[in-house]
């Protein structure tokens, strides 16, 4: 199951909400259940938002578009902060990350 | 305001380079069909015949090998990390290929192979050179090593060997420049291409497209680079066996090397497959994995020529098979699969791209009719068995009904993809 490491778990869990409607377009899940976010961390005196991130693949034709879709949800939700996206593959992603709701998604 | 910092992803090929490949590769695979349908009774002759060699050098030149050079031009600066060297020069690949490919297959199909045809080969090798040098720069410019760009690239050096060897038979037709006439070398060009061309690049770049579009974590780079020494082993000792004029049996260790490289890749897409996160798997990737199984027709067919030729009895029946199976079958069959894989992917990317985050998107997968594609499956699938059995027993009823589920396939295909090339932005 995925942990998304966080200096401020009230608003993690607003960014969380948005980002759930931000969908990988070749499996059909949200990157959230997919366990693709490995940290969000809110700079209040510099209204800035750091938010790491994977992909499934670093070969994800769809990269570009998902990191996109995914600073645009962020931003909607908080349009006072810069939202600042890194892409890492540093941890690789698994599958161990995938949430339960995405496992029973992928097993249908 | 959004920013990105530690940009790890590879800049995509744009599409304006791209597009033009599968467009030309689709009509051409079109033309083939209709070629075919015009010229059924030519596989019940020698498969030295004009019109089965303008079909071969269409399905060869203007469908296999124009798609896998647009894909590449997408796909080897995701393999590699690193950006695509040139777009002038993958443009000038395109303008080479596009205008020689017309000039080699006309002259084979009223075999006139004079000038015109020379001409159209001098052609199609500036556009391999010009994307051998393009992949060569990018290659060099990146930092990672990795095994699926050593396929790309050494079969694109198989490439230009085949189409240097092809320019040498055609001038040997109008001045004795070979000790021997240009029919003895036909075998030497052709499994240079089958081999050194489609099979290592289809090994190359299927084994990292699959386990991609399965979501598997399957890989095993030694395995890899044992295909890739059996696929090279092979072909390099089948040259020496073709030059030095041994006997016949001898040709079944180069196949025996290939059998074995087939036999591994196939275990690699099952283990990947067997791996895989997502359960359901779509009709693209099904037909892609059933063109590996596909693989394994034609070695049976060589094998028993091989046996054959042992027994000096040479049949020019399963040689039409056995050509038949390869740009027909497994090729075509990866083809079909892996364009509906792709392709909707670099127009998803084309149309949604800047609409990404203002309203909700159609999946990839949804540009084009997927029941359309489920139709052009059974009509190839069906037309490739009938074709085949209509060559191997000489039925030119069979041969006609099959030619015409061909042509249906081409037409499907061309609808889906125009279908694809055609989609506006359902948000503006």
């Amino acid at each position: 199951m995925n942990e998304v490491i966080t200096n401020n778990q009230e608003k993690c869990d607003q960014a969380l909400a948005a980002l759930h409607h931000v969908i990988d377009p070749e499996i059909g899940l949200n990157i959230v259940d997919l366990g693709l976010l490995y940290q969000i961390d809110f700079d209040e005196d510099n209204k800035i938002i750091f938010v790491s991130m994977t992909l499934t693949t670093q070969f994800c034709p769809m990269g570009d578009s998902i990191r996109s879709n995914a600073g645009k949800a962020m931003q909607h939700t908080f349009p006072e902060y810069t939202i600042d996206i890194a892409l890492v593959f540093d941890p690789p992603w698994s599958q161990e990350r995938i949430s339960e709701q995405g496992q029973q998604f992928l097993n249908r | 305001m959004v920013v990105t910092t530690n940009n790890n992803l590879v800049q995509n090929t744009t599409h304006k380079v791209v597009i033009p490949f599968y467009v030309y590769a689709a009509l051409s695979f079109l033309a083939a069909t209709i070629l075919l349908f015009l010229s059924d009774n030519a596989f019940t002759q020698h498969y030295f015949h004009p019109r089965t060699l303008a079909i071969t050098h269409t399905m060869a030149l203007g469908w296999g090998t124009m798609i896998i050079l647009g894909a590449s031009h997408q796909l080897v600066p995701v393999l590699i990390e690193a950006k695509l060297f040139s777009n002038f020069l993958a443009c000038l690949s395109f303008a080479f290929a596009g205008l020689g490919i017309p000039l080699l297959v006309y002259s084979f199909f009223t075999f006139q192979l004079n000038w015109v045809a020379q001409t159209g080969a001098i052609l199609v090798n500036a556009a391999i050179i010009c994307y051998l040098i393009n992949l060569a720069v990018s290659i060099s410019q990146s930092k990672k090593e990795n095994v699926h760009a050593v396929f790309v690239f050494t079969a694109s050096v198989w490439l230009l060997i085949t189409t240097v060897i092809g320019l040498l038979l055609l001038c040997n037709f109008t001045e004795s420049i070979l000790p021997k006439d240009s029919l003895h070398y036909l075998s030497l060009h052709a499994h240079i291409g089958i081999v050194g061309w489609f099979l290592l690049l289809v090994i190359g770049v299927g084994s990292r497209l699959i386990p991609m579009f399965l979501i598997s974590k399957y890989d095993n780079r030694k395995e890899l680079w044992l295909i890739y020494f059996l696929v090279n082993g092979s072909l390099i000792s089948f040259i020496v066996l073709f030059f030095s004029g041994v006997d016949d049996f001898l040709y079944v260790l180069p196949l025996a090397s290939t059998l074995l490289a087939l036999v591994l890749f196939a275990k690699y897409c099952y283990k990947a497959y067997q791996q895989r996160i997502r359960k359901q798997v779509d009709e693209q990737v099904k037909i892609s994995l059933l063109s590996v199984a596909m693989m394994l027709l034609p070695i049976v067919l060589l094998l028993v020529m091989i046996v054959l030729l042992v027994f000096s009895f040479a049949n020019a029946k399963l040689a039409l098979a056995y050509g038949f199976s390869i740009f027909f079958g497994w090729l075509t069959a990866i083809i079909l699969g892996m364009t509906f894989k792709t392709l909707p992917f670099i127009v998803w990317n084309k149309v949604y791209h800047n609409r990404a985050g203002k309203g909700k998107t159609p999946n990839p997968k949804d540009l084009f009719s997927e029941s359309v594609f489920n139709k052009m499956g059974i009509a190839y699938l069906s037309g490739f068995c009938l074709f085949l059995t209509g060559v191997l027993l000489s039925s030119a009823i069979a041969l006609q009904i099959a030619s015409v589920l061909l042509l249906i396939t081409a037409v499907l295909y061309n609808f889906n993809v125009l279908k694809m090339l055609l989609h506006k932005p359902l948000i503006k």
